[in-house]
């Protein structure tokens, strides 16, 4: 187990390479970081001063290698745009991006397998067709106009949840979070509505399907024969049986969620690393793109091992293959 | 107790009592779309970093709420004797955040670190050959030629003090890396830094012993970046914030419809033109033209401003909120040429013979390049002026991208035509004549900005006249004449002058500045 953990860390060390090559030979294509660096009336020749000094008049490979030779020091250079460390900057931003994406997971998760497993039992119940059909319409709208759909909704109309931001933050030993005060919970809950929108109708379909597949089997209808309590038979039989698929498609999806919440980010103004990542762009801050594209990939290698290993945690037979 | 200390405890009680004091009237909370990049006055010479900074450091001058300028750090000034130059008198009695006394040294200090290598704002101190301490409150600036507009053209150049940016390591702008100086200040300005989360939150507070009378009643302003507009109104609609800048041009209606909240409208200072590849050998992108400049020809350019349709622009894009601009400065812009305030008027007609006896009666193609996120409505007037211009035969083929990406291509001369937007930084005819319309010539860091590589010799020989004459009459009477060339020539198209459309709610007395900056010394929350 231990030698698989280390196997699949090495391996993330070339995905992190192959993605910041990707995105390193795309940045040329992004514009000129000088441009957005200097005022209007800058030189010519002070702005041509800067490029060089900079690195950017060097053969793509040769600013390549120098990005990765200094990641791999662990030096991740500094901001084109505020001149911080680019490693504090992204560092600050983690707990903002995690802490909506891990909420938008749970709401996912509370909230779609239980309507998951009602619309699979009840499949051709009024609630379930409700049911159905605002979901789809939710998954059919763009990410943004969910947005400020609800912006406008509960933020303008009714007053009741703060517009924008994160509302009050507290400090736990570095790590900024919003999950402590009330405050910070109500900036939270739209937009992590929003981003888990899309997550929400994914787990509730795929739940759905899977529990009236399984529903079917020859095993739950010995249970039902034997007169095996309903609750019992729906959750510890059933269910259990249909989470492997969830699982992996749910914990797929979640890096996704990381990365892409830039949307719901800026769309916010919630002051995670996508919102940063946005920012860079505009000002083609090449260090903090660079280092931001590395650590989402990281992040992804990182959520496909943790489902791996929840397969093991959840499905016996593969415990049991483990040790053969 | 402020939300900032608030961060750093672990009591939700304390939530709320957060909540109940922000709540009182004097807090202003203000968003725009940038955030600023730096707390450094000398790093960075973009429009976000010097008009926060302007609230926290000072200049020698200022300008006031009608752009003019006025005395600030210097009491008053006046020319050298014997020698070209200025002596500003500084102000006594000024004490900078930390409680440091104002010097002459700060200044010279200032001076030497804003026209470093490393400084962004250099440019400013081009003129000046030579700067000398006098006293404690006196220092002069020896400039290489007369320069009357010497102490207008730096009223963005902040001061900080000597002491502080040497015993913090930050004696020199942070170009490549932060140094303390990025994120904390001392100024001499109405307003301090409390706390700073970039890209988060700034708040500020009002600095106890600044000099001035304070024309303002907050106890403390807090600074929100909002990079989406839609997110900006909803914050401002909803109550969390007093004032956003700026709004677009579609969401005007909806504010105005709302009880309690009001539009600023003014005119910026900056004209939208087309500019022209006048030393292009060819067309770039022409599909019938492929071994001639049309745009070359004075009346083929005269011919495609007398296809612009300003009125509808203003009409359909700007719901009457632009003014048709003649020159490169609009109206209210000291060396504003009177004499040519006529633009060539709407006339298709005119266009088409223009372009036949240029040889072209059928029109021809060529490639427009216009930005989509860098002016108001960029790129949807380039859309329009294409139309206007197909009706008359020239087929401008579009292509629109970021400004990020702009610039470059502008640079690299990959256009046939081009939109450019232009403010003048010193708020003078003189910038413009500078920057667009001298020939390019990189030693003389001259026309840096004229992508089009337009050159005229009597432009050239007058500016450095218009630069050093002292009388108003005869400085005018040049730059007339450089208004009336530049026009015959059609060296641009001026289009328009850029609306600015800010957004407060009705309790917020602010004063909008033609200059875009907002300042906190002018505000009252009732």
């Amino acid at each position: 187990m231990v030698y698989f953990i280390f196997k699949r860390l090495a391996q993330s060390v070339f995905v992190m390479l192959a993605v910041a090559f990707l995105a390193f030979s795309l940045f040329r294509f992004v514009g000129d970081p000088v441009s957005q660096m200097t005022g209007v009336e800058t030189s010519v020749e002070d702005q041509e001063r800067l490029r060089e000094d900079l690195g950017l008049n060097d053969p793509f490979v040769l600013q390549f290698a120098r990005f990765t030779g200094n990641l791999l020091q662990g030096d991740f250079g500094f901001s084109y745009r505020t001149r911080q460390p680019v490693a504090e900057m992204i560092v600050t931003r983690i707990p903002a991006t995690l802490e909506l994406g891990i909420v938008a997971l749970l709401i996912s998760l509370f909230v779609g397998i239980p309507t998951g497993v009602y619309t699979a039992l009840r499949p051709r119940g009024f609630v379930t067709q409700t049911i159905l059909m605002t979901t789809l319409i939710g998954v059919s709208i763009p990410t943004f106009v969910i947005g400020i759909m609800l912006i406008f909704l509960f933020g303008v109309q009714l007053g009741w949840l703060p517009t924008f931001g994160r509302g009050g933050t507290v400090q736990l030993g570095g790590w900024e979070s919003s999950l402590f005060t009330v405050d910070g919970w109500r900036a939270l809950i739209l937009p992590a509505l929003t981003l888990g929108v899309y997550q929400l109708t994914l787990t509730m379909r795929l739940v759905r399907a899977e529990m009236m597949e399984v529903m079917r089997s020859d095993y739950i209808r010995f249970a039902t024969a034997r007169g095996v309590p309903m609750g019992r038979l729906y959750f510890r039989h059933a269910l259990a049986n249909t989470l492997v698929p969830v699982i992996t498609i749910v914990g797929l999806q979640f890096g996704g969620v990381i990365a892409f919440s830039i949307v719901t980010e800026s769309v916010f103004q919630w002051p995670g690393m996508g919102l940063l990542f946005l920012e860079s762009i505009r000002f083609v801050d090449i260090p903090v793109m660079g280092v931001y594209l590395v650590v989402i990939a990281f992040f992804f290698v990182l959520v496909n091992l943790i489902v791996d290993l929840l397969y093991v945690a959840i499905d016996p037979r593969l415990r049991i293959k483990d040790v053969s | 107790m402020t939300c900032n200390t608030f961060r750093n405890s672990t009591l939700l009680a304390s939530a709320a009592i957060c909540l109940s004091v922000s709540a009182s009237a004097e807090t202003l909370r203000w968003a725009s779309t940038t955030d600023p990049q730096t707390m450094d006055p000398h790093a960075v010479n973009s429009a976000p970093v010097l008009s926060f900074l302007n609230n926290i450091y000072e200049g020698l001058v200022r300008r006031g709420q009608d752009m003019s300028i006025e005395p600030s750090l210097a009491a008053s000034w006046e020319p050298l004797e014997g020698e070209d130059g200025w002596r500003f008198n500084l102000r006594q009695g000024v004490k900078f955040q930390d409680g440091s006394d104002f010097t002459a040294e700060d200044v010279m200090f200032s001076y030497q670190r804003a026209s470093n290598e490393a400084a962004d704002v250099r440019s400013w101190f081009a003129p000046v050959a030579d700067v000398r301490v006098v006293d404690d409150h006196t220092i002069d600036f020896v400039t290489k030629a007369p320069n009357p507009l010497f102490p207008d053209s730096i009223a963005n150049f902040m001061i900080l003090d000597k002491g502080w940016a040497e015993a913090n390591d930050a004696a020199l702008p942070a170009r490549d890396a932060e140094n303390y100086a990025t994120m904390n200040v001392n100024g001499t300005g109405a307003f301090t830094l409390v706390s700073r989360d970039p890209g988060v939150k700034t708040v500020l507070a009002p600095h106890a012993g600044w000099w001035d009378e304070a024309g303002h009643n907050l106890t403390e302003a807090v600074f929100t970046p909002i990079g989406n507009s839609a997110t900006g109104l909803a914050a401002l609609l909803s109550g969390e914030i007093d004032f956003i800048q700026p709004i677009p041009l579609q969401d005007v209606a909806q504010v105005e419809s709302r009880d309690g909240f009001k539009v600023l409208e003014g005119e910026e200072t900056r004209v939208i033109m087309f500019g022209f590849g006048h030393e292009h050998e060819k067309l770039l992108y022409s599909s019938d033209v492929s071994d001639a400049n049309p745009f070359a020809d004075p009346r083929v350019r005269l011919a495609a401003a007398h296809a612009i349709d300003v009125a509808s622009i203003d009409r359909v894009l700007f719901r009457g909120k632009i003014e048709p601009a003649s020159q490169l400065v609009p109206a209210d812009i000291s060396g504003y040429s009177e004499a040519n305030s006529s633009r060539p008027d709407y006339n298709p007609d005119r266009a088409k013979e223009l372009l036949a006896e240029a040889g072209y009666p059928d029109g021809f193609s060529f490639g427009l390049k216009c930005p989509n996120d860098r002016y108001i409505n960029d790129e949807a007037v380039c859309r329009a002026a294409a139309s206007m211009f197909a009706a008359v035969g020239l087929k401008a083929e579009l292509s629109t991208g970021p400004v990020r990406d702009y610039w470059p291509q502008l640079r690299e001369d990959d256009f046939d035509m081009y939109l450019l937007g232009w403010s003048p930084g010193t708020f003078d005819m003189e910038h413009p004549i500078r920057f667009l319309m001298h020939s390019q010539d990189n030693d003389k860091k001259l026309g840096s900005w004229n992508f089009g590589g337009y050159s005229n010799a009597r432009v050239d020989e007058l500016l450095p006249m218009i630069q050093q004459e002292i009388d108003p009459a005869k400085r005018q009477m040049m730059i007339d004449e450089v208004v009336k060339t530049t026009q015959s020539e059609v060296a641009y198209i001026p289009l328009y002058t850029q609306p600015l459309i800010w957004a407060a709610k009705d309790n917020v007395d602010l004063t909008q500045r033609a200059d875009n900056f907002f300042m906190l010394r002018w505000v009252t929350v009732n």
